[in-house]
């Protein structure tokens, strides 16, 4: 997990973005490499008789598949805060859907909800609404984030 | 225009609380967390096998029957060891991943919290289920770890019941296995390629692509034994025209890569503790990644040298003999880079030192004796012998459960913040590998001398080598009770861990404070 600060004069951003350290064809690979040989394994014992292990390796790639596409779906998500002047911009890619919220940082206040686990979420409520951020972030790193957006909005609601 | 990466260069921070009570074991979905009920339940299970094994001991202290019927003495053989092996040495090792690959890869957790927690509960009926089968009308299973038909076929109750546990434990293993699997290709630290990383990390991976390959092997021959018991197929039944040998071909498919499950976490324990206190960097760390590679690949051909007296062509049998030979190559260079990583190193002896040197040196003698079963005309005699249960051993308690224990004393500073009593910690360790020797070794002798394995009464020519190794086995079984105090007072207090207790340790888990914060790389770090 990643988070990135930019101060570029009255501008901030802060963009977040989950750990990734697998390009999108090299997990096809590894998903073929953790595939082929127990298809081998299975095929060759249905060949003696010994069908019913064909239907567990079958499960397991599906299993593996899944958590490699799951995964891999993730790759390219992000979340970016962008305060600059009168406009607060949240944008957010998971897995293949792009959100954006505009807010006025006149209006937006940085809400902290310390849930029962210990851990830390950060919301931004404006107009009745509130919109999640940091959701990529460790508590230590959205403590971080919640102080910067503070110093440009003002007094987080706890 | 400034730019900045968030940073946080005080890691002494655990200011902010985490969940305490029950429920934070229950529910956590925190690596260490997890980790740690891994390494306490099969600490549990360990003793409880262990003690399985004070009571075969002391049926063979002496000839004749003594305290158990040998129905009973059979079941005894057979719980002990499948609950070692999948109760104790596998989770262990499960135990040591959780904690370790997140911090060693510089990861914040896991890819699957959620799976990992599931991982670890699927353990707990699997384990009731193997105790409790115990207590049904018939006692538990008899025939064997193994499970080999017909005995497997005509088993009552608890045969179904071992049947269900290893289904669930193997679930528990391969979901385990995938998370791993993601977690190291998917969430290193920036800067961690895969030549970079930690020989723990690699052996791991290559140990969960093991199990990805084996599991299902064994869950579908579990399934055609069940099938086979109930609903009236014939897979191994050969009254009805199945066949039996063809189980144990698939059984030892699995089987024998499940010997290098057990082992190559322990190469990776040990590759670690052997830098450290030689104050050197690993000799020939490619080297050792490919022979890691090259024993995992030859565990899959090799598997039917437990097999050479079912009967197979004679080009079968050298075929496996001489695939079972060469993979004490790639296992010879392990120990030739251990040897050589000591050698000129500034070494000093703390206790996980010396279980690492005993584990390399004991091992080493368990790798020439399976070297020897290897030669078929040998194997043909010692076949089902105690030199087979000495062997096995070797390998197994001196190779696998000797370096967890070593891997345990290495990083409990880290896991507790204390560090443990040197000296208690010193007379574990001799009192262990003293032991362990006086036990085992006499086995070689026994089964030489033709002592059959699975049995509770033997010929009187065998009586000194067994009452021997009854002595050796109950001071290795008590010597393991000084280990659970040694850890449970260092849990408790004792003298403060620095963030690195060793003076020659690196890796990023030594980068982080002692005990390892509840949430540890906030900001990645960066290998360089």
């Amino acid at each position: 997990m990643t988070l990135s600060v930019v101060n570029a004069g009255a501008s901030y951003k802060a963009i977040s973005k989950p750990n990734s350290s697998l390009s999108s064809s090299g997990k096809i690979r590894v998903v073929l490499l953790l595939t082929v040989i127990p298809c081998c394994i299975a095929v060759g014992f249905a060949w003696l008789g010994a069908w019913l292990v064909l239907p567990f390796v079958g499960l397991e790639i599906f299993a593996l598949g899944f958590a490699f596409y799951h995964v891999n779906s993730h790759t390219e998500d992000y979340e970016s805060i962008c305060i600059d002047g009168d406009s607060l911009v949240v944008e957010r890619r998971t897995r293949q859907q792009f959100s954006q919220f505009v807010l006025s940082p006149y209006w937006a206040k940085l809400v902290r909800h310390e849930l029962p686990n210990g851990e830390l979420r950060l919301g931004l409520l404006s107009h009745g609404k509130e919109f999640e951020i940091g959701r990529y972030l460790t508590k230590k790193q959205r403590e971080l984030l919640a102080g910067q957006i503070y110093k440009r909005i003002g007094t987080p609601y706890k | 225009m400034s730019t900045a990466t968030a940073k946080h260069d005080d890691h002494g921070h655990d200011s902010h609380g985490h969940p305490t009570g029950l429920m934070r074991w229950v529910k956590s979905t925190n690596h260490k967390d997890i980790g740690t009920m891994y390494l306490w339940f099969s600490f549990t299970m360990f003793l409880f096998a262990g003690a399985m094994a004070m009571g075969i001991r002391a049926e063979l202290f002496q000839p004749g029957l003594q305290f158990f019927q040998p129905q009973v003495f059979n079941q005894l053989t057979t719980l002990h060891g499948l609950i070692m092996i999948f109760g104790a040495i596998m989770p262990a090792f499960v135990g040591f991943a959780n904690w370790q690959v997140p911090l060693m890869i510089g990861a914040p957790d896991m890819a699957f919290p959620r799976l990992n927690n599931m991982s670890f509960w699927l353990l707990i009926p699997a384990a009731l289920l193997l105790v409790a089968s115990i207590f049904v009308p018939g006692g538990a299973v008899a025939g064997g770890w193994t499970m080999y038909p017909p005995l497997a076929i005509q088993g009552g109750l608890s045969m179904d019941m071992s049947i269900f546990a290893l289904h669930i434990l193997g679930v528990s293993s391969i979901v385990g296995s995938i998370n791993i699997i993601t977690t190291i290709f998917n969430m290193r630290a920036p800067g961690m390629t895969l030549m970079k990383m930690p020989m723990f990390v690699w052996t791991w991976l290559i140990t969960a692509y093991l199990l990805i390959a084996a599991m299902p092997v064994l869950a579908g021959a579990l399934t055609m034994m069940i099938t086979d018991r109930h609903f009236g197929t014939h897979f191994f039944n050969a009254a009805g025209g199945g066949d039996p040998v063809l189980f144990q071909h698939v059984f030892w498919f699995f089987g024998h890569p499940e010997v290098y499950i057990m082992i190559l976490p322990a190469f990776g324990i040990l590759s670690t503790i052997i830098p450290t206190f030689s104050r050197k960097p690993l000799f020939g760390y490619a080297s050792m990644v490919y022979a890691t590679t090259a024993i995992a690949v030859l565990s899959f051909v090799v598997w039917a040298h437990h097999m050479f007296t079912t009967g197979m062509p004679v080009a079968g049998q050298l075929f496996f003999m001489y695939s079972t030979m060469l993979i004490s190559v790639p296992t010879g260079v392990k120990v030739f880079n251990w040897v050589a990583t000591m050698w000129k190193g500034s070494m000093t002896f703390e206790t996980p030192m010396l279980f690492a040197v005993a584990v390399v040196f004991l091992f080493t003698i368990g790798g020439l004796s399976g070297l020897v079963c290897a030669i078929l005309p040998v194997d043909i005699q010692v076949q089902d012998t105690y030199y087979v249960v000495a062997h096995f051993h070797y390998v197994l308690f001196s190779g696998a459960a000797m370096s967890i224990m070593g891997g345990v004393y290495y990083w409990l500073p880290k896991w507790t913040g204390h560090m443990y009593d040197e000296t208690l910690g010193k007379w574990h360790f001799w009192l262990t590998t003293i032991a362990f020797n006086v036990t085992f070794f006499p086995m070689h002798f026994t089964g030489l001398a033709g002592m059959p394995r699975r049995i509770p009464d033997y010929s009187q020519q065998f009586a000194e080598f067994n009452m021997i190794s009854s002595y050796g086995a109950f001071a290795l079984g008590l010597s393991q009770l000084l280990f659970l105090y040694v850890v449970i007072k260092c849990i408790k207090g004792g003298a403060k861990a620095p963030a690195s207790p060793w003076e020659g340790a690196h890796g990023l888990e030594w980068t982080v404070p002692s005990p390892a914060p509840f949430h540890t790389f906030e900001t990645p770090p960066v290998v360089k």
